[in-house]
Formats: structure tokens, sequence, C-alpha cells
């Protein structure tokens, strides 16, 4: 009913303070936690030596480290003398806290909670140790130049993974926590003196304007801070790879990280970000060039090459040589379905292999690749219900549909393409130029955090020449000026 | 951040070459051709000439004004209610043009690729096309000009290339064709082929600054006009006096004489792609600097949601003409001609207000 007054209890109950007396905050602490039936909630009660005071120690057993509690926070408890707590103990990081809000949020995030009977102020230590996986090779953007290290799904690790990389005094990580039930933390990694200060604002303020009960990962939060939800194209880039993500802060751009998720969030970005890959850099100017050649060929193959042929062979048929039409016309005579039907069937089938190749139990991998290639490629060609040059072309297009690395650009590639078949269908290169066009000026209208989505190209900025193609190391001078950084110049010449 | 008016010189340029540089390959060679036979792109030089002092006066005008567009700039000379009355009549030739015009290119659509579908779905299509694609912004529009630019001008040069083995540079001659008064009568009366030029200078302000626009123009004047005299002379010189005559869409017809090598023997639909980016965008410029004069002289700020009004008029009105032939040797060509002296003297009579007036000198 009212909204407001409600919510003022909410905020007090949340700020209640410590209390003097050990019974009462243990009672509380045991409610607050459901310490009954909660079974991994541990108490461990001491009397200190140092003060001849009974001391209680709360943590979740399952998520800190058993050897650094009993070493260093049980055992000098028992055993040292000292003038206070602080003093007694011996962990790196201790801090005090005030209020049960307070207490809540250390213990869930791994800490251990000590009240002491007669002092209204608790400790907390640092012992936390949650389970993760190690170091492993980046699997999804592998490369065969350059380090190979991935993100893990621990906070700290990739926050070191990056420091490794960029040793600046203004590498700056900045905490948010954000969700309403569960608090998590986001970190923003970037260069003070580099980031443009509006497009820090802006990233922050839609962090902070998060409203959710809980935002576990990053993936999640990277649909809670992008402008467009319903748009087909990604806003934000998501890579797994600590040399990628500070190669764009040393640029002046955001990277966002969170616990739980091999991955990092960097923002603002354009078009070249999903269409460049780390290696690109590794390699010589001239190789690193061959490969955007071989990408952009292939980025250009897998949205078009479908609709191409619907269009053509539908529409424009007298543009096909004859020797191939003869071929192109002799291989569909069998087939009962028109040719646009036909394209889109194959193209369904790829999809649905795609789909259970990634879902498939690992055991029963190979399975999918013999039925794959076994029904769809030779018995609906031998059945007539295909013609064998389908195959070829939803082959050539699924096939180069792999070298656009990024996930979430994939799926953009892969929806337009559909969106270019029904276009190419219907008046042939007449609609599928307008309906290209269209999505070029969609693409070219978009903006992730204000900076537009082909910029440095166009609109045009100081940049280091890096789009299609790049530059030779040593003429890169200025950093990409459409994200604006305070530094714009990356080498001085002289 | 700044990110409101971000177009630079080259985007100018982009859309320059897009929103005048496709006359190359549509039916105004057709229309010349008819009075002067081989000597039709001597035409375009004349008329180039007659445009050229007009539209470098009102570009110093610009200059004088700071930040005025061309409406802007009408309305502050003329007063009010003249300004208005002049900017409606703008408004109202350069959309009759264009209604014309893109019933040209859907007639061009039609006829070259799709003979069998009715001229009306085409024309929807196509304008549907240009109001969405409008419907993104000014920005949006050049930096699509600007990407797609080199794809559309590569072709073109292409098609050049692969074309010249074919030329007879003799078919010059006669150096004047059917006469220098034919040329010099046609080129002063059609002068307003160039109207897009006035049309243009309402996006004065559309740029980072506007510095851009006056030397962008310049730039972009120079490299559409050589454009334009080279492509046309090239079909002149290919198809020679009598041929030239008959044919209605020479690019096109270029195209579909060129091979690569011996295996690719028809290759127009290639070309056709380009053309067809071309063109849109083309009406994708046309429309929206339509709408911004609309919106300019009526005080409409959210000139954008004029696009979907006047997209429908102009498929409506441009469907309302029988037939190609019609369209384009009859209205098309009187509409011209009507509207020349308007373009060309607009600038005079805005020059004479300012020196009258003595803003000039103030200033």
């Amino acid at each position: 009913m009212f909204p407001f007054v409600k919510k003022k209890d909410k905020q007090q109950s949340n700020y209640k303070p410590i209390n003097k007396k050990l019974a009462t905050n243990d009672k509380y602490i045991g409610q607050l936690f459901s310490a009954k039936i909660n079974s991994d909630f541990a108490v461990r009660e001491i009397v200190a030596r140092y003060s001849e005071e009974k001391v209680a120690i709360y943590y979740y057993a399952t998520i800190v480290n058993g050897d650094k509690l009993y070493k260093g926070i049980i055992r000098p408890l028992l055993e040292n003398v000292g003038k206070d707590l602080k003093e007694v103990v011996t962990l790196e990081s201790i801090n005090e806290v005030n209020t049960f809000e307070d207490v809540v949020e250390h213990i869930n995030s791994g800490k251990a909670i000590i009240f002491e009977n007669g002092n209204d102020t608790a400790y907390s230590v640092d012992i936390a140790q949650f389970q993760e996986r190690g170091i492993e090779k980046s699997e999804n953007e592998s490369i065969i130049k350059g380090p190979k290290e991935a993100f893990t799904e621990s906070l700290n690790t990739n926050i070191s993974l990056i420091r490794k990389r960029f040793h600046d005094k203004q590498l700056i990580n900045e905490t948010h926590k954000i969700g309403e039930r569960s608090k998590m933390e986001v970190n923003m990694l970037y260069v003070g003196d580099l980031v443009n200060g509006e497009i820090l604002k802006n990233v922050k303020d839609r962090i902070k304007n998060i409203t959710a009960d809980n935002v576990r990962n990053i993936e999640i939060l990277e649909q809670h801070i992008e402008e467009r939800p319903y748009s087909i194209v990604p806003s934000i880039l998501y890579t797994e790879r600590p040399d990628n993500a500070a190669s764009y802060i040393e640029e002046g751009y955001i990277v966002l990280l969170m616990d739980n998720s091999p991955a990092c969030l960097v923002v603002p970005i354009t078009f070249w970000a999903f269409f460049h890959s780390p290696e690109d850099r590794y390699l010589r100017f001239l190789f690193g060039n061959f490969t955007r050649i071989i990408r952009f060929i292939a980025f250009f193959i897998t949205v078009f090459v479908s609709s191409i042929y619907v269009g053509i062979s539908t529409f424009h048929s007298q543009m096909i040589p004859p020797d191939l039409l003869l071929a192109i016309t002799s291989a569909r005579e069998r087939v009962p379905f028109p040719l646009i039907l036909e394209v889109l069937l194959m193209e369904v089938a790829f999809e649905l292999i795609r789909e259970a190749g990634i879902r498939i139990p690992n055991p029963l991998g190979p399975t999918i690749g013999i039925v794959g290639a076994l029904i769809l490629g030779q018995a609906a060609v031998e059945a007539n219900v295909i013609s064998p040059i389908i195959v070829l072309v939803v082959a050539l297009s699924g096939l180069t549909s792999f070298a656009v690395v990024d996930v979430s650009m994939n799926y953009s590639i892969r929806i337009s393409r559909f969106i270019f078949i029904f276009a190419a269908g219907w008046f042939g290169m007449f609609s599928l130029t307008g309906a290209f066009l269209l999505w070029m000026m969609y693409l070219a209208s978009l903006k992730s955090f204000g900076v537009p989505f082909f910029s440095p190209l166009s609109p045009g900025y100081k940049s280091p020449g890096n789009n299609l193609f790049r530059k030779i190391v040593k003429k890169e001078i200025w950093r990409s000026g459409n994200v604006q950084p305070k530094d714009i110049k990356k080498k001085q010449t002289n | 951040m700044n990110t409101d008016k971000t177009l630079k010189t080259k985007e100018l340029l982009a859309i320059i070459l897009l929103f005048i540089g496709v006359k190359m390959s549509d039916s105004t060679a057709a229309m010349f051709s008819q009075h002067a036979q081989n000597a039709y792109w001597l035409i375009i030089v004349v008329s180039l000439l007659v445009m050229l002092p007009p539209f470098f006066l009102l570009l110093y005008l610009l200059r004088k004004f700071k930040d005025k567009n061309l409406i802007e700039l009408i309305e502050h000379l003329l007063g009010n209610f003249i300004g208005k009355f002049t900017g409606f009549t703008i408004f109202l030739l350069s959309f009759a043009l264009m209604i014309l015009d893109s019933r040209n290119y859907v007639e061009e659509i039609k006829l070259l690729y799709f003979p069998e579908s009715p001229t009306a779905s085409i024309f929807y299509i196509f304008i549907a096309v240009c109001f969405f694609g409008a419907k993104r912004g000014f920005e949006t529009i050049g930096v699509t000009s600007w990407i797609i630019l080199p794809f559309i001008k590569i072709s073109m040069f292409f098609l050049g290339f692969l074309i010249l083995g074919q030329i007879t540079w003799y078919r010059i001659f006669p150096i004047f064709g059917n006469g220098l008064d034919v040329i010099l009568t046609q080129g002063i009366k059609k002068a307003s082929i160039f109207s897009e030029f006035i049309i243009l200078t309402i996006a004065y302000t559309s740029f980072r600054n506007t510095k851009i626009f006056q030397r962008g123009s310049k730039i972009g004047f120079a490299l559409v006009s050589f454009e334009l005299v080279f492509f046309f002379l090239l079909y002149a010189l290919i198809f020679d006096y009598n041929s030239i005559e008959k044919l209605a869409y020479p690019y096109h017809d270029i195209t579909q004489f060129v091979n690569f090598g011996d295996f690719f023997t028809n290759v127009e639909t290639f070309f056709m792609v380009f053309w067809l980016s071309a063109a849109y965008l083309r009406f994708i410029i046309y429309l929206y600097l339509i709408a911004m004069i609309f919106g300019y002289v009526f005080n409409v700020k959210e000139y954008e949601t004029l696009l979907l009004p006047l997209g429908f008029i102009t498929v409506t009105l441009g469907l309302l003409t029988e037939n190609a032939v019609i369209n384009e040797l009859y209205l098309r060509e009187t509409l011209l001609t009507i509207s020349t002296p308007v373009f060309v003297l607009l600038p005079v009579l805005l020059w004479l207000t300012a020196l009258i007036k003595g803003d000039l000198k103030r200033s």
C-alpha cells in the first residue's frame, strides 16, 4: 500500500547494529542464516586467551579454507596474547564490521566473522576458497600464434591475468555491487587517464540502474546493460582471451569482469571488433592481413551465398554461364521442391546439426557427424529430395560461418542469412539488394554506448587504421578516436 | 560525447557522388541524345557551366550567413512570406522531379529485369526500401554511402575499363552533332538536371562544420562533372549517332555488351546489383532532403515523420503516368525546362537581395 514506507522498514532491518552481548547476536545470526537447518553454516565458539572472553566465529564451511581458519584464526585466538583482536589474528586481511547487513554479505562471500562478547564490533577475516577450474587454453577463440591462456571462472584470477599483461599504475579496478538478494561484484577495469569520462559514466549508470534480484554472471549482465535488447546485432564484445581484453584496455575501452564467467565484456564496441581476431595482430603484417581478407570473404559468403544462389537461379538465370546452367538444371530435374524451399530445407537442416552438435553429450559426438554427413549429404540427394548443388551451397555457407569468431555475431549472421534468402526469393536481386542496403543502414545507425558501429571508418576519426586491414605496428600512431580517449597519441613520433 | 554531427568531407563526397553521379546510368542520356545525337555529352558540359555560377554564388552566400541552410537563408533574406513561398516552390519542383525520376528508375528496373512484374509492386518495394533507409537518419545515410561507394564506383569504372576496347574515337565527330545551337539551347534549358546541387545545400549545417560543406561540395562538383562527362562521352563513342538515339538506358546496354573472359558472358546482373544500391541510395538521399526542405519551410521539427507520407505520395503520383516514354521524354523534359530558371535564378535573386539590403557588407 505504501511502498516507500515498506522500503524504509526494510532498510532499517538491514542496518541493524551489532549488539554487545554475544548471546543476542548469536541468536539473531542463527535466525538470519537458518542455522538449524542450513547444514554447512558453521559456528565455532571458543574462549580467547588474550581477553578471556567468549568469541564466536561464523562461516560457511564449504567456501572457506579450513587450514587457514585453523592456523590463522582459531589457533592464534587460543594461544596468542595481545592488546586487541586485530593484533591476535595474524591473517593478512581483517576488517571491522558494524551492521548485520555487512555481516551477512561477508559471510556469503566466504569470509569468517568473529564476534566477541562485550564488543559491538565484529571482525571479518578473508579466508574464502571457492572451488574453480585452473587456467586452461582458450577453446572458443583458439589461435596458433600468440598466448593461449583463457579466463577462468574466478574473478581474482582473471584480474591477475589482465594485470600480468598491462603494467600501468593507472589500470584501475573499480567494483560495483549489483543484485538485491544475492550481492555480486562487477569489476570495471580501465586505464584512468585514457578512458573517456562520459562513456565510463554511461557504463556505471547502467550497472547502477540494474534492478534484479540476482545477476549471476557476465552473460546475464550483458543483457542487463545493453542498449537494444531486441536488436539482431550485439553491442558488447564477449571474449575469453585476457590478451584481447588487455589490448582493448590499452586503447581506452572498458572491460567488465564478474565471478563465475570464463570471459569478460568489452564496451563500447564497433563492428570491427567482431570481425577481428587477436591473432591478426600477432601475425606479421602481410600474414595478418591475408587472414583478414580470407575472413572477409568468408563473412561475405556465409551471409550471401545461399541468397545469391536463390536470387540468380530463380530470377536471373541468364547470368549463369550455359554449361553451369545446364548442370544446375539437370541436377534439379527430379527434385520436387521449388528452389527456395530446397535451400531453406537444407539451411534449417544445417542449423539443426549445429544445434544438436553443441548439445549432444560428448560420448555421442561422433554419431552426429556420421548421421549429418550420411543423411544429408548422400541419402537426401539420392532420394531426390534435394539437388547436390544445394548441398554444396549450404555446406559452403555453413562452413564459412565458423570464420565469424564471436558467438553473438555468429548468431546475427546466421539470422541475417535467412532474411536474405527470403528477400532473394521474393524479387531476386532487386529485393536482395534492398534488403542488404537496409541491413547495412541498420548496422550503420547502431551505437554502442554512444560510439557509431562502423567508426572509425565512417564517421571518420583518428585511429590506428585497424578496420578491414591493419597497418604495420610501427605506423600505429593513434588510439581509436571513436572512443575518444583522453590521450589519443599511442606512440611518440619524433 | 558529441555524436550529433559526425559527418566529414568524405561522407559528403560519397553523398554527392551517389546523389548526382548515378545520373550517368539512367535515361538522362537518352533524353539528351534525342536532340543532339552523338554530341549530347556536350549538353552536360553546357548544363554544368550554366549551373556552376549560381551554385558557387549560393555557396558564397551560405558562407556569409553562417549556420543557415538553404531554406533558412531564403527566409532570412526574402522575409517570411516571400521566403516561405519561394521555399515551397523549390519543394514542389524538386519533389515533382523526384517523383518523375523515381518512376523512371522503376521503369528501368522493370524493363530490364522484371518485365512481367507490375510496375506498382516494384514501385512500392523501391520506395519502401528508400523510406526505411531514409528513416535511419542523415548520419546513417552518409556512413552507408561512404561504405558502399567504393564498391559502386569500382564496378562502374571496371565496366568502363572493360568496354574501352570497343570504342572508336572518330565517333566523336561531328563534334557538335546536330549543331552548336541545339547543344547550347538544350544545355541551358535543361540545366536543372543539376538542381540537386541546389537541393543539397539544405544539408549545409548537417556536417561537422560548414567548412566541410564548402570544400566537399566543390570537390564533389568537380568529381561528378568528370564522371558524368566521361561516361556520356563513352556512350557516344560506343554507340555512335544513329543508335544512341534509340537507346533508353545506355549504361545497361553496355553491361550487356561486356564479358569477363569467355566464361562469364552475361554479367549484367553483376553490375545491376551495384547500380541498384546506388539507385536506392540516390532516392534515400533525395527523399530525405526533400522531407528536410518541407520540414524547414513549414517549421516541422520532426521532419523525419514526413518521410512516410512523402514516400507514399511519390508512389501514388509516380504511378499516374502511363508509360516510361511519356514520363521521360515529355513530362520530365518539360518539368526540367520549367524548373531551370527557378534554380538558376534563385541564388542570383538571393545575392541581389543581400546586396541591396547591405547584409553582405556588414558581415
